[in-house]
């Protein structure tokens, strides 16, 4: 496979995971401009766990995971009772401090003779365990969409369960999923754990691939694409989000003659799209209609 | 104390045109319930193309400004009827994602034609600035304050003493009862958007012409400031993107001169965070108004 091919599709398995992340919550009925926060975090915390301290991939990743998820559920504490915009606003503030106190931390270490780690605006230089490791691209880009599948086939274990049963009936209607015995506010907090964990999954594995990441990269613009991926795919099934992610890198990147012009033409068919099937292309109304007679 | 005194002149200047930015917002929510996340890049067409005015044809201060309402308001039009009219009612977030795909589509449009990284926007005044017991006022800032609190007046005399005013009050606070009686929401909906675009290309025009200066990035800027400034008077409450405004332009102020520049937005997004849990984000559609 050619390098361009490897990185195109890498780069929608890690945005498929973020797009997952914003996608549970939109399930349970709240809309994250924040979901980039914890893609952060796993990048920073899985960084300095294979590059600082010398981790392998798998510990430093599971350790992105597990400070991402920590840090979803403590944002889930406050945030659960705000519905609605107050919610949206409230994560997007929280992203916002993220990122400018990434912007402020300086923690480096020295690595055989080198000072590595966050160095505030300039970023995280060295994540260097792939190379390091003579994992080749095609085999990361391996590791990357293996990730992703155990994460889907888990989604959809989770859909096809009481659990799943019980997020759908809050994100419809919160206060009647709560007349009717669910603890919609649990529900939600762990959902936004969830979300929190399996964005900084991707945010580890990006900066793995990346080598280098700096706050900037984290800015509300990735948020909200995370989130459009999510209602252009379709909310039904948790294959929406990876379309919409394939639909935005893929076809773009491989139309590069009309790159200049991409946004002008995305942006004016997802407008479109949306007055056509306001729940994406794969809603729930289709996903129901395909599955029917199934279990 | 004087450091103090001086700090909060200088944020209720800026936090005047924060008001504006926060009144965009509020207006459309208000109205229409639903988010523009096109907001800042509408706001950043009109500047832009004041901006243009101002190289290509030599205009000056006045029609610059007049060139930017003009295509802020065009642009909203066309924001209003691609994202927000083509969708039904129930489809609030389908409309917002809708709005930020146009964002992205507007920021692009203008980058294209305009590429350079600034483009000078005739500046407000030249005068300098005016020295009493130690303070000191910039004319241009004195100017953009009293032009914002004028379109602020002017607004909530529309809303209080008009018809079209009361109408959309009415859709603001029962839209059933208002389409009972004979009040058309999706007329007063798309008459507020538009106002709502004209007034936040009028806080873009002042905020510019105090620059002199606009860069691409004023669009995300202006619907950051716009937002958080509306979140912490209260969502939805007129008054309260005054308040928000004013506010954050005065905590923003004394942040950076207390505890330096790269703290003036963490301490406002901190302070956000915070009024979001404690006021429990309530919404207050145009309570008071």
């Amino acid at each position: 496979m050619d390098e361009f091919l490897i990185g195109v599709l890498s780069n929608i398995g890690l945005m498929s995971l973020l797009a997952l992340s914003a996608w549970l919550l939109l399930v349970v009925g709240e809309i994250s401009f924040g979901q980039q926060a914890f893609f952060a975090l796993g990048a920073y915390a899985a960084g300095i766990a294979t590059a600082l301290y010398g981790w392998p991939l798998p510990l430093g990743l599971f350790a992105g995971v597990v400070v991402g998820a920590l840090a979803g559920f403590a944002v889930a504490i406050p945030t659960m009772r705000l519905t609605g915009l107050a919610f949206a606003i409230a994560t997007l503030a929280f992203a916002e401090l993220m990122r400018l106190l990434l912007q402020l931390w300086v923690f480096q270490r020295e690595v055989d003779g080198e000072r590595l780690g966050p160095n505030a605006v300039e970023g995280f230089r060295g994540v260097r365990w792939v190379y390091d490791h003579d994992l080749s691209a095609l085999g990361y880009l391996g590791v990357i969409w293996g990730i992703v599948v155990v994460v889907l086939a888990a989604l959809f274990l989770c859909e096809r369960s009481r659990i799943g049963l019980a997020c759908r009936a809050v994100g419809a209607d919160a206060e009647l999923a709560e007349a009717q015995g669910l603890p919609a506010a649990r529900l939600k907090i762990l959902v936004a754990t969830v979300a929190g964990g399996l964005a900084a999954l991707g945010g580890g594995l990006y900066v793995h691939l990346a080598t280098y990441v700096e706050p900037q990269h984290f800015s509300i613009m990735l948020g909200v694409h995370a989130l459009a991926y999510g209602l252009i795919g379709g909310l039904g099934t948790a294959l929406g989000p990876i379309l919409g992610v394939v639909l935005d890198i893929g076809l773009l990147e491989a139309l590069q003659e009309i790159a200049r012009y991409r946004m002008i033409v995305f942006g004016g068919a997802v407008a479109v799209l949306l007055i056509l099937r306001p729940r994406g292309l794969l809603d729930e109304a289709l996903v129901r209609r395909l599955t029917r007679g199934k279990p | 104390m004087l450091d103090l005194i001086q700090n909060t002149i200088d944020g209720v200047m800026i936090g005047g045109a924060y008001a504006l930015l926060a009144l965009g917002f509020t207006l459309t929510f208000g109205v229409m319930r639903r988010l523009n996340l096109a907001f800042g890049a509408i706001v950043l067409c009109g500047l832009y193309a004041g901006a243009a005015a101002h190289q290509a044809l030599g205009w000056g201060l006045l029609g610059s400004i007049a060139a930017t309402l003009a295509v802020a308001v065009a642009a909203g039009l066309y924001v209003e009827r691609l994202c927000f009219r083509a969708l039904a009612e129930s489809a609030s977030i389908a409309a917002m994602v809708s709005s930020f795909a146009i964002w992205m589509q507007l920021e692009e449009i203008a980058a294209l034609l305009m590429p350079r990284r600034t483009y000078a926007y005739p500046a407000l005044s030249e005068a300098r600035p005016w020295e009493w017991a130690g303070l000191s006022l910039r004319p241009d800032q004195l100017a953009m304050a009293a032009v914002a609190l004028g379109a602020m007046a002017a607004l909530g005399w529309t809303l209080r003493r008009t018809r079209f005013g009361l109408a959309a009050r009415a859709v603001a606070t029962a839209p059933l009862a208002a389409r009972l009686a004979g009040i058309e929401p999706a007329r007063i909906g798309s008459a507020m958007f538009l106002l709502a675009c004209g007034l936040g290309g009028l806080a873009g025009a002042l905020i510019a012409a105090v620059d002199s200066q606009v860069t691409i990035k004023f669009g995300m800027w202006a619907m950051l400031k716009g937002l958080v400034a509306m979140t912490l008077g209260g969502i939805g409450s007129i008054p309260g993107a005054v308040i928000g405004g004013l506010a954050l332009g005065v905590i923003e102020s004394n942040a950076q001169w207390y505890l330096g520049a790269e703290w003036r937005d963490i301490v406002a997004y901190g302070l956000l965070f915070a009024v979001l849990y404690w006021r429990r984000g309530r919404e207050r559609p145009w309570t008071n108004s």
